[in-house]
């Protein structure tokens, strides 16, 4: 009966630790924004506010335009996690079902593409989007955040498609659907939850980029979430309880997101096994 | 099927096909026009002269001039060291804590969710943000670092403004980012495991020392190769969290192979020399993807 009970424990116990580990800094941030400037200064230091103040939260919406950032980064991210989607789903299913010759190569290609590193292409996308004229807008970081995520997209789309039946569909196309048809109405519906999976990876890519961001959109009011927390810094202070209420503000939605979608962003990045 | 009938394609085969090829066109217009089309620029602009401060000189061809500057370029030869050394500590540290996580995550809780988010929590987070949040850890003053250093009754250390200091510092950071993820893709290669393997072991009576070495590990394997190569193709990237944290400083001691391109085209304004760095980055890059895609062929029409 006692060594059940120390099994217990040794199990909550090692919860706690993978627990600690990933809230711990998160949880730091929180109670640094809550502390002034002043209790920062203290030796030793403190670890829970001892007179929690929002005037940091209150500096972090006046000194810098955020909920701009927040809403540059909601419709990049929804918008290139919509075009990722599409153009993944409708290539997986082509390599899945339609007896493509060198089907597997293709796929190879499709994803060596779309692993190049970011740095080789920023250049010369800087080059093509000024030519454009879409530098500081929001496609010029819509379309590279698409590519980012293809390659999970792709092969979680693939992994869910090859477990639907194709009997499924010959019936679909016997009551007069086309491919396409049987695609949109019998297989997408069917596999609601990779696609779904496929679109959270996506999202989170997208929110979570920095490079392109950072070089893609120099204009202060076009930047990302990510770009825009690092103007809180300025040229030689570091406001600590600034930033760090910018970064909760910042970390809250993408945590609400995993937080609902925990297991399907499991089982989308095993399946997937990438990151993209 | 025989090969009769595969060589003469049937109507239904052949319209089938041109569908496909139609549905993988978005796929491909979309890499040709952000990956392949900028890449080709690249190649041409690293044959080339194109400083963006000089802009009465030109863009001249240059042949293999700005490959040859690269070859006597200590800066260069420092950020690539930089770049091996961030790869040779963060992938096996964070494959080695990404086991440690997943096998601690791996036990039957009654509530999940705390360990669940505790392992998606630090791969959701933008990379930037962990470097900052580290940034605020190993802070000189005010930093829970040395805090801790002076709660033990130790010298505070300048953690970010020292060389050995700051690479250790950053690769903690880097470490602590992605081994959550390591530990999500092995956890999923642990319970792939089948259970009566380790029973039957205990009949035969194996320590738990011993079950790691001669069940999990060799099981594990295939897990433990595709969080290796991903985690390489994304470490030769290392950007954003030394950025964060130290701006390459002190001196150019923590900057990567990514950051000196990114001063060399943004901050220099010598894109020529730029492209021609990012070229021989995106060959060892190359190299190391197909090996993950040699490990990965699979035919997506079969199971």
């Amino acid at each position: 009966m006692k060594l059940l009970r120390n099994r217990r424990a040794l199990i909550i116990l090692a919860g706690l630790i993978v627990a600690a580990n990933g809230f711990f800094p998160a949880l730091w941030i929180l109670f640094t924004s809550f502390k002034t400037e002043v209790e920062l200064m203290r030796v030793p230091i403190t670890i829970i506010p001892q007179a929690p103040t929002i005037e940091n939260y209150i500096r972090v919406f006046v000194d810098q335009p955020i909920l701009r950032f927040l809403f540059n980064s909601v419709v990049v991210a929804v918008l290139s996690t919509l075009l990722c989607v599409t153009c993944s789903a409708l290539a997986a299913y082509a390599l899945v079902r339609l007896r493509l010759p060198g089907a597997g190569i293709i796929l190879s290609v499709l994803l060596a593409i779309a692993m190049f590193p970011l740095i080789s292409m920023m250049v010369p996308l800087f080059q093509v989007m000024r030519d454009l004229g879409l530098l500081n807008t929001w496609w010029a970081l819509i379309f590279p955040h698409a590519v980012l995520s293809m390659p999970v997209c792709t092969l979680v789309l693939i992994s869910f498609f090859q477990d639907i039946p194709r009997d499924l569909e010959n019936a679909a196309m016997i009551d007069g659907c086309t491919r396409l048809g049987a695609l949109w109405h019998v297989v997408i519906p069917l596999t609601a939850p990779g696609v779904f999976t496929a679109g959270i990876l996506a999202f989170v890519n997208s929110w979570d980029e920095f490079l392109l961001a950072l070089t893609l959109s120099p204009r202060v009011a076009s930047r990302t979430l990510p770009v825009g927390i690092t103007l809180y810094q300025g040229e030689f202070s570091f406001p600590w309880p600034i930033i760090s209420a910018a970064l909760i503000v910042a970390i809250v939605p993408i945590c609400i997101v995993i937080a609902i979608f925990q297991e399907r962003v499991v089982s989308g990045l095993t399946s997937g096994g990438v990151k993209g | 099927m025989s090969d009769a009938i595969r060589h003469r394609l049937t109507p239904l085969e052949r319209s089938e096909r041109r569908l496909g090829f139609a549905m993988l066109a978005p796929a491909f217009l979309l890499l040709a026009a952000v990956v392949l089309y900028p890449i080709a620029e690249l190649i041409r602009n690293s044959f080339h002269f194109n400083h963006l401060a000089q802009p009465w000189m030109g863009t001249p061809f240059v042949g293999f001039e700005n490959y040859v500057k690269a070859l006597g370029d200590d800066r260069f030869h420092e950020a690539v060291l930089h770049t091996l050394l961030y790869i040779l500590v963060t992938v096996p540290g964070a494959v080695v804590i990404g086991l440690g996580l997943a096998l601690l995550a791996n036990q039957p809780f009654r509530v999940k969710w705390p360990v669940r988010l505790g392992l998606l929590l630090p791969w959701a987070l933008p990379l930037v943000f962990a470097g900052l949040i580290f940034r605020w850890f190993f802070e000189f003053n005010q930093g829970i670092a040395n805090a801790m250093l002076r709660g033990l009754g130790l010298e505070p250390l300048n953690w970010l403004t020292s060389p050995g200091l700051a690479f250790f510092a950053i690769c903690l950071a880097i470490i602590w980012k992605s081994s959550s993820f390591v530990a999500l893709v092995l956890l999923a290669g642990l319970q792939t495991i089948p259970k009566s393997f380790y029973e039957a072991a205990e009949v035969d009576g194996a320590t738990k020392w011993q079950q790691f070495r001669e069940i999990t590990l060799p099981m594990l394997r295939p897990a433990i190769f595709v969080a290796l190569i991903f985690r390489t193709i994304t470490a030769i990237q290392t950007f954003d969290i030394p950025y964060a944290m130290t701006n390459g400083g002190p001196g150019n001691s923590t900057e990567t192979l990514a950051m000196y391109i990114h001063k060399t085209t943004v901050d220099f304004l010598d894109l020529g020399y730029g492209s021609a760095l990012a070229v021989l980055m995106f060959i060892v890059s190359a190299v190391i993807t197909s090996l993950y895609l040699r490990h990965t062929r699979r035919d997506p029409g079969r199971h």
